[in-house]
This record gives structure tokens, C-alpha cells and sequence, in this order.
């Protein structure tokens, strides 16, 4: 096996798909995308819904035939040498893919089969596995008897069964409970410290991908639009903070916000979004609004803002300011929010 | 091939783990072989039935005693020949009902189909053979009717034994004289003559294995439909749940691919032809168990008796399920839903088996029902079946549906394989 330079794991060159839609139409979900991933880091893929992450991790899995480009593992081509970079790889896709009618240790055992493992070493590696997603004692129970945490940490433990170098994680934690989340972002740190492990780890959530990242790249619209370390990526929007003001149900016009871009120094953006808040009987009962400013220096630019706000006749209920992080980022390149 | 018997083993256990699958292996398949078997007559004849008469009307114009050694030889050929009115016996196997017979019943009988085939010995036939002349028998059948060559083909073979016996005794009494320091007084030379063509007419009727294998071979037409009982309702039943068994693989690559287990093992390090050759070999398997049930319940509990040429049972079962499998895999490529899978798989199920005569005999409906029915495996399986359980035929008579299945097989596969898609 041979690697690219400086370590380089993974080397996506200018992979793109694009899907037969039912109506006709070509859905374009990846449009060209290069990355290198290297040797031992937590590399994240961070996008909103729909950006082209699963579609990334397919092709590079071998899943997927790309319409266009092609990626190297270990320096095996995923399109001509498949069966060679498939024995790197790990992969746990963002669905749940198990067979609930069999047991934990059948799903494994059966699994692991497929990398060539058998007799003693694969009932050794199951048993291993077994207890590093703690659940050697629920091992004889059917899948489909199991909660959603557990499913995802059997889900997991399929991807580690032949050791691999390489990890992708597609969205482990969608869907699950905040503590098992805690567990599956500690896996993952815990795999790249103990084990050495390469991680290709893709959310739509920006603050576990901040949390365990070495390096990020941002994905919208099935096109890298920024990559490279935390701090490299807040850099490069100019570090600006996030000026909250709640307005509620007030209704503000293009040109009161205007007016604050106008007169306060600093302020770079300022937009209003309008949520609507229902109960029962889909009935509106109330209505939330924020408008987001984007300012350096956020605290400096607090007073006159409220002055300003006050001067455009904002009645501000409430104040919150947030310092630079991946959803400003996101914000600032592509002027929507990571959740939509 | 380790990763294919691993796949295998897991897609069986997986739909060992189905509740009712018990049921539809056994229970069911059972029930319903024997229910239409005695539907089929089991309940009036014997299970294990007797193969039908095959009337021949015979109006003999030479009366010699060649023509005798021909009809001689015409019933060694197939046991099951009753030349008429001669074989006539107190039950009335000829079926005159007490009728004189001549030439102008004899015509209303073949038209009517009483009896399959009319031959006409001429006057001089003994003599024009002896003389080594030309000679005819005038074969005729009804075309319309089940018009089954193997009579024809016994006719013949008796024939040209004859004319072989003949041919011997004149080159063998032709060469005695002819043989240096050795001559025959005229009484010497006829017995010589009669010696050889005895023993040459032995000889030729101990080959009579071939003779036998040509008879039986376009037999799955009988005279006597419906007799079948359990014998025809047990590889029926069982064809069909070999299908009820094997089709659902096309579901279940859907529930595969919904459950993403599938994709999972495309991102593993396997070849397309382990993973498609495991999930096949399994349901292969499971149809080949689903024959073994239906055909020991038949064997042990409504005494169905296999015929004599096992081998050619067993490749009948594997051909038959093979091409179910392979059908299945081409069906996969063409379904887009679960909901899709089951409703097709089932009307499928439920037009090939009965259309291929599993639920009854082809030979009860009408020709273009019959023809038609040959679209479907179904009816190359039973005829496969017919032939080895009704007329004792062997592999080499029932090679050609053998062949025919395997081919379909062949199709379906390619396509199939050609088609299928994991995306
Ligand atoms: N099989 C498919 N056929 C057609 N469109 C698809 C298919 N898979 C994904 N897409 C589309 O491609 C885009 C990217 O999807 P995906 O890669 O799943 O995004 P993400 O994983 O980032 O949420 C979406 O617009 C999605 O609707
Ligand atoms: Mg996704």
C-alpha cells in the first residue's frame, strides 16, 4: 500500500454525481469535490441537509458510481481497484443497516465473514467489539428488540470489525438521545487516540463537528465552499460575532434594517427571520422573531447598536451575543443558517 | 466462494427466522397435494396407476405368419399396445362394445379416437418381404387427436426388425452355401434359414431397451387423463411451491435495500458475483428443500413412485428451481417496490402454475391452452415429470425439457445479471 504525500489517507478528485430525476429532470448532488484526508485525523464534512455528504461518502465507499472524477484510498482507486480500498475502509452509513430478525453477534459475526474473517479470530473480534460498544451482554438479543441508541452502536461496531484505517461516519448521531450522542462523539475520539484510527465524520450539527474536528470542510449545494482547520475557517470571515435581538411578533421593514447597517460601525450584515410559533389546531400562537447582525467586535458594537435600534423604532425584547463558530461561518458564506 | 456460502447461510437463516415458514414449507404444500390429487381421481384409482392401454386398430389382409412375427414384434415393443380387434378379451379392452370389426368401423374408431392409430397389413406382405421386395403397411392417425408418434415410431422399429431378421437369414443362408466343404440338402438349408432368422429376430428384440425409450418418450399424451391422482398433483403442488418458496428473493432484495443491508455489503470488499450468487444459492437451496418435503410426503404417505431414473428426477428438480431463481433475479431488476414485489410474484405464482399444468393435467385442456402453457417452466417440468412417473422414461427421453428449462434459465440470467443494479 502506498500513500500520497504528507501522509495523505484519502484523495478525492473532482468527484461529482448527478442523478436521473423521476421527472426527467438531472439532479446535480455533487459538483466536483476534491479533499485529502490524512493519515490518523478526524476530518469532517459539515453541511446542512441535502448538501451531498451521503452522496460523497457513497462514491468514496464504492457504493456509488461517481459521474465524474474518482478517489484514491491508501492509494487504491475506489473505481478501478475497488476490492482493494474496500478492505481499508469502515464504513457506518447514516441509516441503520442491520438485520433486525438476528441477533447483535449474528449481524457482527455474519459481517465480519465478508472481510475474510473466520473460526477463532472473528469470535475473538466480535467478542472485542461486542464490549467496546458495551453490548456484550445483550449480544443473543434480535436487532429489532433493541432502542435506537443501541442499534446505532451495533451499526458502529459493524464498521470496526476488520480494524480498518479508515472510518466513515455518516450522521451517527441523528436521531438519538443527547447521552448516546456523548457516547458516539466519545467513540470517535476515543478511536482516533487508542486506535489510531482515520476518521471521515459528516453532520449537519456544528458544534460536535467543532468539537471533535481536526480539520472541516463545509459542503452546501454539493460544492466545498470552505475548508481547513477551526481556526483557519473562522479567520476567514474576519472573526466577526453574532449580534442577537429578539423582536417578537414586530414587523420590520428592509429599511429599518437598513438604517442599522447604516449607522453602526463595524456591522457587516443584518437580517430579520420571523418564525412562527404554533400550538394545537395549527393556530399561531406566537410569533418569534430575531434579527442577526454580523459586527466585528461584537461587544464594542453593542450600545450604539441598541441606540440605532431604538433611533428605527426596533423595540428589542431581548440581547444575545455569540463569538465566531461554524454556523457564522456558514452564515457568513452562504447568508442562510447551518439548520434550515 | 467461502464469502458466497457465508451470504448463503445468512439470507437462510434470516428467512428461517420468518414466522410461517413452516407452514408454507410444509403444511400447506402438503395439504394441497393431496387435496387436488384426489380431486385429480386419486380417490377412484389405485395412487400408484397403471399406464393406460393404447388402442391400435390392426385389419391384417396378409394373415401370414410374417405379418403375425410384425405384430409380435409391435407388442414387445410397448406393453402397453393392444392391437385390435386380436387383443380383445373378455373386458373388452379394444372397446368394440360387441360391434363387428371391419374396415368401416375401424375409420369411424380412428376418427372418433377410440383407437390412436390404424394399421393396414396388405395382402403379400409376408411374401413381398420374403421375396425382398418393397413392402407397406399403411400408418395412419388421427392428426387432430393427441397423435402420438410413438406409435408410429414402434411401427417402424417393428419393421425394420423384421426386415433386418429377413435380410439376415438370406445373407446368412447365402454365405453357408457359398462356404467351401460344406454342403446343405434342401431340408438342411430351411432349417438353416429358420435357425438364422430366429436368432437374428432374438437378437434384435434384446435391444429392445432403445425401442422402449422411443415408445415412451411423447407419452405424456394418455388416453385416460385425470387418472394422475396424487402422482400428477405432487410435482404439481410442489412446482408451485418451489415458486411460492424462491419468488419472494425479489422481495426481499427490496427489503434488503430498504434496510440498507445491501448497500452495506456493496461497501465491503466482495465481488458483485459473490454477493448476487450467495442471495441466489440461498433461495436455490430453499427450492430444492421445498421439492424434497412435497416429493418425500408423496413417497412415504400417497405412495407416488418416482419412476426408475432418479438422476433424471433430480436434475429435472434443479433445472425447474434454477430457472424459478433465475427468474426471480430478472423479476428484482423490474420491480421498484416491496408492495409491487409481492403482488407480481404472486400473480405470477398463481397464472404459470396452473397455466403449466401443476393444478391439473395439460392433457385435459384444449391444444391452444396446451401450446400456450409451454411458455411457462411449469409445463416442461411436468411434462418431465409425467414422463419419468407415468411411462418409466429415463434421463435421455426427458433431456429435451431438461434442455429446454436450462435454457430459459440461461435467459432469465443473463438478463438479470446484465440488469441488476444496486443503486
Ligand atoms: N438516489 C437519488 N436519486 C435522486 N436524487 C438523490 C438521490 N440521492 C440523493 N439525492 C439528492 O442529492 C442531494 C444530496 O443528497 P445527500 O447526499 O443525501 O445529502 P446529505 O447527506 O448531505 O443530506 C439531495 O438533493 C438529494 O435529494
Ligand atoms: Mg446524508
Amino acid at each position: 500500500m502506498q500513500n500520497g504525500k504528507n501522509g495523505t489517507l484519502v484523495e478525492v478528485r473532482d468527484l461529482a454525481k448527478t442523478f436521473k430525476g423521476k421527472n426527467g429532470k438531472d439532479v446535480a448532488a455533487v459538483k466536483g469535490v476534491s479533499l485529502d484526508i490524512r493519515q490518523g485525523e478526524i476530518f469532517s464534512l459539515l453541511g446542512p441537509n441535502g448538501a451531498g455528504k451521503t452522496t460523497t461518502i457513497s462514491m468514496i465507499s464504492g457504493l456509488l458510481a461517481p459521474t465524474r472524477g474518482d478517489a484514491r484510498i491508501g492509494g487504491y482507486s475506489i473505481t478501478r481497484q475497488g476490492i482493494d480500498a474496500k478492505k481499508l475502509i469502515g464504513v457506518v452509513p447514516q441509516e441503520i443497516a442491520l438485520y433486525p430478525t438476528l441477533t447483535a453477534r449474528q449481524n457482527l459475526e455474519f459481517f465480519g465473514r465478508m472481510y475474510s474473517m473466520g473460526g477463532a479470530e472473528l469470535t475473538k473480534r466480535v467478542d472485542e467489539v461486542l464490549d467496546f460498544i458495551d453490548l456484550t451482554d445483550r449480544q443473543h438479543d434480535k436487532i429489532e428488540t433493541f432502542s435506537g441508541g443501541m442499534k446505532r452502536r451495533v451499526n458502529i461496531g459493524v464498521g470496526l470489525l476488520h480494524k480498518p484505517r479508515l472510518l466513515y461516519m455518516d450522521e451517527p448521531t441523528v436521531g438519538i438521545d443527547p447521552q448516546n450522542r456523548r457516547r458516539v462523539l466519545d467513540t470517535v475520539k476515543r478511536l482516533q487516540s487508542e486506535q489510531g484510527m482515520t476518521v471521515l465524520y459528516t453532520s449537519h450539527l456544528m458544534e460536535e463537528v467543532q468539537e471533535i474536528s481536526d480539520r472541516i470542510a463545509i459542503i452546501d449545494h454539493g460544492q466545498i465552499i470552505a475548508g481547513g482547520t477551526l481556526g483557519e475557517l473562522i479567520q476567514q470571515i474576519g472573526e466577526e460575532d453574532r449580534i442577537f435581538l429578539k423582536v417578537g411578533a414586530a414587523a420590520i421593514s428592509e429599511a429599518q434594517l437598513a438604517q442599522l447597517r447604516r449607522s453602526v460601525e463595524g456591522v457587516t450584515k443584518a437580517t430579520h427571520d420571523r418564525r412562527e410559533i404554533k400550538g394545537e389546531d395549527d393556530a399561531v400562537v406566537d410569533v418569534d422573531g430575531v434579527i442577526t447582525v454580523l459586527a466585528k467586535r461584537g461587544r464594542k458594537a453593542l450600545p450604539p447598536l441598541l441606540q440605532a435600534a431604538e433611533e428605527a423604532d426596533i423595540t428589542v425584547l431581548s440581547v444575545e451575543v455569540r463569538e465566531p463558530d461554524l454556523e457564522a461561518v456558514f452564515l457568513h458564506l452562504t447568508g442562510r443558517a447551518l439548520r434550515d | 466462494m467461502r464469502k458466497i456460502w457465508a451470504i448463503a447461510r445468512n439470507d437462510l437463516r434470516i428467512i428461517f427466522r420468518e414466522k410461517d415458514i413452516w407452514i408454507n414449507l410444509i403444511v400447506i404444500p402438503v395439504i394441497l397435494s393431496f387435496v387436488i390429487g384426489y380431486a385429480n381421481g386419486a380417490g377412484r384409482v389405485a395412487s400408484a396407476p397403471e399406464a393406460p392401454d393404447v388402442i391400435i386398430d390392426v385389419i391384417d389382409g396378409d394373415g401370414s405368419a410374417t405379418s403375425q412375427e410384425f405384430l409380435a414384434a409391435l407388442r414387445a415393443a410397448n406393453p402397453n399396445f393392444v392391437l385390435c380387434p386380436a387383443d380383445n378379451d373378455d373386458g373388452d379392452r379394444c372397446e368394440l362394445g360387441g360391434a363387428a370389426f371391419d374396415a368401416a368401423l375401424a375409420e369411424t374408431r380412428l376418427r372418433d379416437q377410440t383407437a390412436l392409430a390404424l394399421l393396414d397389413i396388405p395382402a403379400g406382405f409376408g411374401t413381398d418381404l420374403a421375396a425382398g421386395q418393397n413392402v407397406e403397411i399403411i400408418y395412419r392417425s388421427n392428426e387432430n387427436a393427441t397423435a402420438p408418434s410413438f406409435i408410429l415410431q414402434a411401427v417402424q422399429v417393428s419393421v425394420q426388425r423384421l426386415g433386418a431378421s429377413i435380410v439376415a437369414e438370406r445373407v446368412g443362408t447365402a454365405a453357408a452355401l457359398t462356404a467351401p466343404g460344406l454342403t446343405l440338402d434342401e431340408g438342411e438349408q430351411a432349417a438353416l434359414k429358420s435357425d438364422i432368422r430366429s436368432r437374428a429376430s432374438d437378437l434384435l428384440a434384446a435391444q429392445s431397451s432403445y425401442v422402449n425409450e422411443v415408445v415412451s418418450e411423447t407419452a405424456g399424451t394418455q388416453t385416460n387423463p385425470g387418472s394422475g391422482g396424487f402422482s400428477q398433483s405432487t410435482p404439481g403442488m410442489a412446482s408451485m411451491y418451489v415458486m411460492f418458496a424462491v419468488f419472494p428473493a425479489a422481495v426481499a432484495f427490496m427489503t434488503e435495500r430498504q434496510q440498507g443491508t445491501l448497500q452495506r455489503l456493496v461497501t465491503m470488499p466482495i465481488t458483485r458475483w459473490q454477493l448476487l450468487g450467495g442471495k441466489l444459492l440461498a433461495r436455490f437451496l430453499l427450492g430444492m428443500l421445498q421439492y424434497s418435503i412435497v416429493f418425500a410426503f408423496g413417497y412415504l404417505v400417497l405412495g407416488v413412485r418416482f419412476g426408475n431414473d432418479p438422476l433424471a428426477l433430480l436434475l429435472t428438480m434443479i433445472v425447474f428451481t434454477l430457472c424459478i431463481t433465475a427468474l426471480t433475479l430478472a423479476l428484482a431488476t423490474l420491480l421498484r417496490s416491496e408492495a409491487q414485489a409481492s403482488a407480481v410474484t404472486l400473480l405470477l405464482t398463481l397464472t404459470l402454475a396452473p397455466l403449466g399444468g401443476a393444478w391439473w393435467p395439460l392433457e385435459i385442456v384444449p391444444d391452444w391452452m396446451r401450446t400456450l402453457g409451454h411458455v411457462s417452466p411449469v409445463a416442461w417440468a411436468m411434462d418431465s415429470y409425467t414422463s419419468l412417473i407415468f411411462y418409466n422414461g429415463s434421463l435421455a427421453t426427458v433431456l429435451p425439457y431438461i434442455g429446454v428449462l436450462a435454457g430459459m434459465a440461461a435467459v432469465c440470467f443473463a438478463f438479470g445479471v446484465a440488469r441488476f443494479r444496486i443503486e
